[in-house]
């Protein structure tokens, strides 16, 4: 969920600001300038992948795909999805620069929280397993970023309270999905590509 | 995709340094956005429309991009008036309509607008090679600062093959709908994409190798600032600082 | 300048380079066919030391090469045209592409300038140095990628299919620049008419084994 410009107050966005600048901090320095283009290119792919909409019910919502993001990139999800976002409020306003930092840190830090937490569990040989943790790793990553965003607005004021309150609940089915998408994708990526998963601790099975 | 739309032409706003570009849109947006009075907001929205109105851009473009911050705060509109409580000036049958949720929402709206018409003024009438060769000469990272190159550079490479691959799909008779062959179908062209970028990404690693790279990016330089730069930023920064003691 | 004795490489189970041995005088212009999957750009690559034979030896510029540093020496001297122009154009303009090899050899800001104007003019791309990269046409790439490698003055260059994808014209012009020089090149190829114009020994790869055809 990207938060337009004007809302949010000054403590709320210069938090933003300060956390997303350790998370790309961090991410950076575990970038070394030989995966450079990786991490870009995998960036490119978020960024065109936001523009799918996918039908849910009576609507349609645009992927976001921060829980393969904080799989594939860990850390560096931070930089990838700062440059997305700064691509996307400057190309096609989607979002605000005044919440570039806000937004990373609502997207990217669910991403590399769910990445990490989720990320051991795909190396069990159980489908089960797999799929629950690549569920997981998608919806929460969908719910903690709905959830930090209420955060936000409550902490602007009261005021918005019952408007988070909508844009949790409008996230749940949003959350399904991708957790869904999540396991097509990351199940996919395993029987093609598993050097992908690398971060994630998938050993390569192509030996 | 139409990428970059404002960014061709050649008023006295296209020339401007992207440096400044950025630090006049950076400190009017951050003014404007943390500004609570209603008739400084009001104000700063000349400063953006002048500009736009010099850049000589297409105000039917233009305000087709404020559609997306406009639906948001359309969202906010429809619960402000009602939550923020204070001085009922209204009642809708149940509801009570209060004269600060109006205000706020007023503002938010104001705001919202005038900074996303600034991006779009200063901003939008740069290319984003001459916006992050900005970045880079005002001190930012280098490696986020070729992540921003790559990235944007193989944007159009991505669409296209997302184009080719959602066309192969359809002739094959594929219509979205809320159902698990959709999603499947839909994950299967983003694991395409991403294990052919990934692919990719190693081919031009090699590429790179190949010219002898060592793990060092340079940056050819590229332009100065003018007279005419110093100038208006110096102006940008009296008429910011002029919104920000009005009350 | 060149030199391979008995290279063997596999994928999987199949050699695709079973005991290749080739020598690359100054002067030769090799033109390498095979069908798809044949191994000849698994050839090249086990030339810029992009991958690792399983077993064979590898001499270029008379000093066997094995290790990681003994091929970065190599790079620049040797110049490589990859198949698919995109991965090779990563730059955002002209300028700062061809600008990369030369800087990435050392030299200053202003001489990588001066070599990219150059050599844009000896491919007849004046005014190019400003033009967006993924703007270009297909044919306007792949002669702005022969700039990227050209700028580096390489002595031996590998071209991998450079004319797949280009029309007749720059099919042409390309074949022209190549007969033109004095390099020294090895070119892999489905095209059976450009080998000839542009090539004075002939190899084809079948089956793992290199062998010279009329």
């Amino acid at each position: 969920m990207h938060i337009s410009e004007g809302i949010l107050s000054a403590p709320v966005l210069a938090t933003g600001y300060a956390c997303t600048a350790v998370g790309v901090a961090v991410g950076l320095k575990k970038v070394d300038y030989d995966k450079l283009p990786e991490v870009a290119v995998l960036s490119s792919v978020f960024f065109v992948a936001s523009l799918i909409h996918v039908p849910i019910g009576p609507s349609a919502a645009h992927l976001v795909l921060n829980g393969v993001c904080g799989l594939l990139l860990g850390w560096a999800a931070f930089p990838a999805i700062l440059v997305g976002l700064s691509l996307q409020a400057l190309l096609f306003q989607f979002g605000g620069l005044t919440t570039l930092g806000i937004n990373t840190l609502t997207m990217a830090l669910p991403a590399v929280v769910m990445g990490s937490l989720c990320g051991m569990f795909l190396r069990s040989k159980s489908t089960l397993v797999r799929g629950v943790a690549e569920f997981a790793a998608g919806a929460g990553s969908i719910l903690l970023s709905g959830l930090a965003v209420a955060a936000c607005l409550l902490a602007t004021g009261s005021a918005f309270g019952p408007a988070a309150k909508l844009i949790v609940v409008a996230h749940v089915p949003i959350m399904i999905v991708e957790g869904l998408i999540t396991i097509f994708v990351v199940e996919f990526l395993m029987k093609v590509r598993p050097q992908m998963l690398e971060k994630a601790g998938v050993p390569n099975l192509t030996g | 995709m139409h990428l970059e739309e404002f960014a061709l032409g050649d008023s006295i706003v296209h020339k401007l340094d992207p440096r400044v570009k950025i630090i006049v849109a950076a400190l009017f947006s951050v003014i404007v956005a943390l500004s609570s009075s209603l008739h400084g907001t009001l104000l700063s929205i000349c400063f953006p429309f002048a500009l736009i109105l010099l850049a000589r851009l297409d105000m039917k473009k233009v305000l087709t991009r404020l559609v997306v911050v406009n639906t948001f705060v359309g969202f906010l509109w429809l619960f402000l008036p009602f939550t923020e409580h204070g001085e009922v000036i209204y009642t809708l049958g149940p509801l009570e309509v209060y004269r600060e949720g109006v205000l706020h929402a007023l503002l938010i709206t104001i705001k919202s607008n005038s900074i996303v018409l600034v991006v779009i003024a200063l901003l939008g009438t740069s290319s984003v090679h001459d916006l992050v060769h900005g970045l880079h000469e005002l001190g930012a990272p280098n490696k986020l600062v070729h992540l921003f190159f790559f990235c944007f550079r193989y944007i159009h490479v991505v669409h296209e093959e997302y184009h080719r691959l959602v066309n192969a799909m359809k002739m094959r008779g594929f219509k979205p709908r809320t159902n698990m062959h959709t999603y499947r179908t839909y994950s299967y062209l983003v694991g395409m994409l991403l294990v052919k970028s990934f692919d990719r990404s190693a081919r031009i690693l090699s590429a790179m190798e190949c010219r002898g790279f060592k793990g060092t990016f340079y940056v050819l330089e590229h332009r100065e600032i003018g007279r005419r730069d110093y100038v208006v930023c110096a102006s940008s920064i009296l008429i910011s600082l002029m919104i920000v003691t009005l009350r | 300048m060149i030199r391979l004795r008995n290279i063997r490489f596999r994928y999987n189970c199949r050699y695709v380079l079973d005991g290749v041995s080739l020598e690359v005088l100054r002067g030769d212009r090799i033109g390498l066919l095979g069908a798809n999957g044949s191994g000849k750009t698994t050839l090249c690559h086990v030339i810029m030391g992009l991958i690792s034979p399983e077993s064979g030896e590898v001499e270029i510029f008379g000093k066997p090469r094995r290790t990681r540093p003994d091929f970065t020496e190599i790079r620049g001297r040797v110049g490589y045209l990859f198949q698919d122009s995109d991965d090779q154009l990563f730059c955002p303009t002209v300028l700062e592409d061809v600008a990369f090899g030369p800087l990435n050899m050392g030299k200053s800001p202003e001489e990588a300038k001066r070599i990219v104007r150059s050599t844009l003019a000896s491919l007849k791309l004046e005014g190019f140095e400003n033009r967006v990269t993924y703007r270009l046409s297909g044919g306007e790439k792949r002669l702005v990628a022969l700039a990227t490698v050209l700028a580096m003055e390489p002595e031996v260059l590998i071209l991998d299919e450079p004319t797949s994808g280009l029309d007749e014209p720059t099919a042409d012009r390309l074949a022209e620049i190549l007969v033109a020089s004095d390099l020294t090149y090895i070119l892999i190829s489905h095209d059976r008419e450009f080998v000839d114009r542009t090539t004075n020994k002939r190899f084809q790869i079948k089956n793992g084994i290199l062998s010279q055809v009329a």
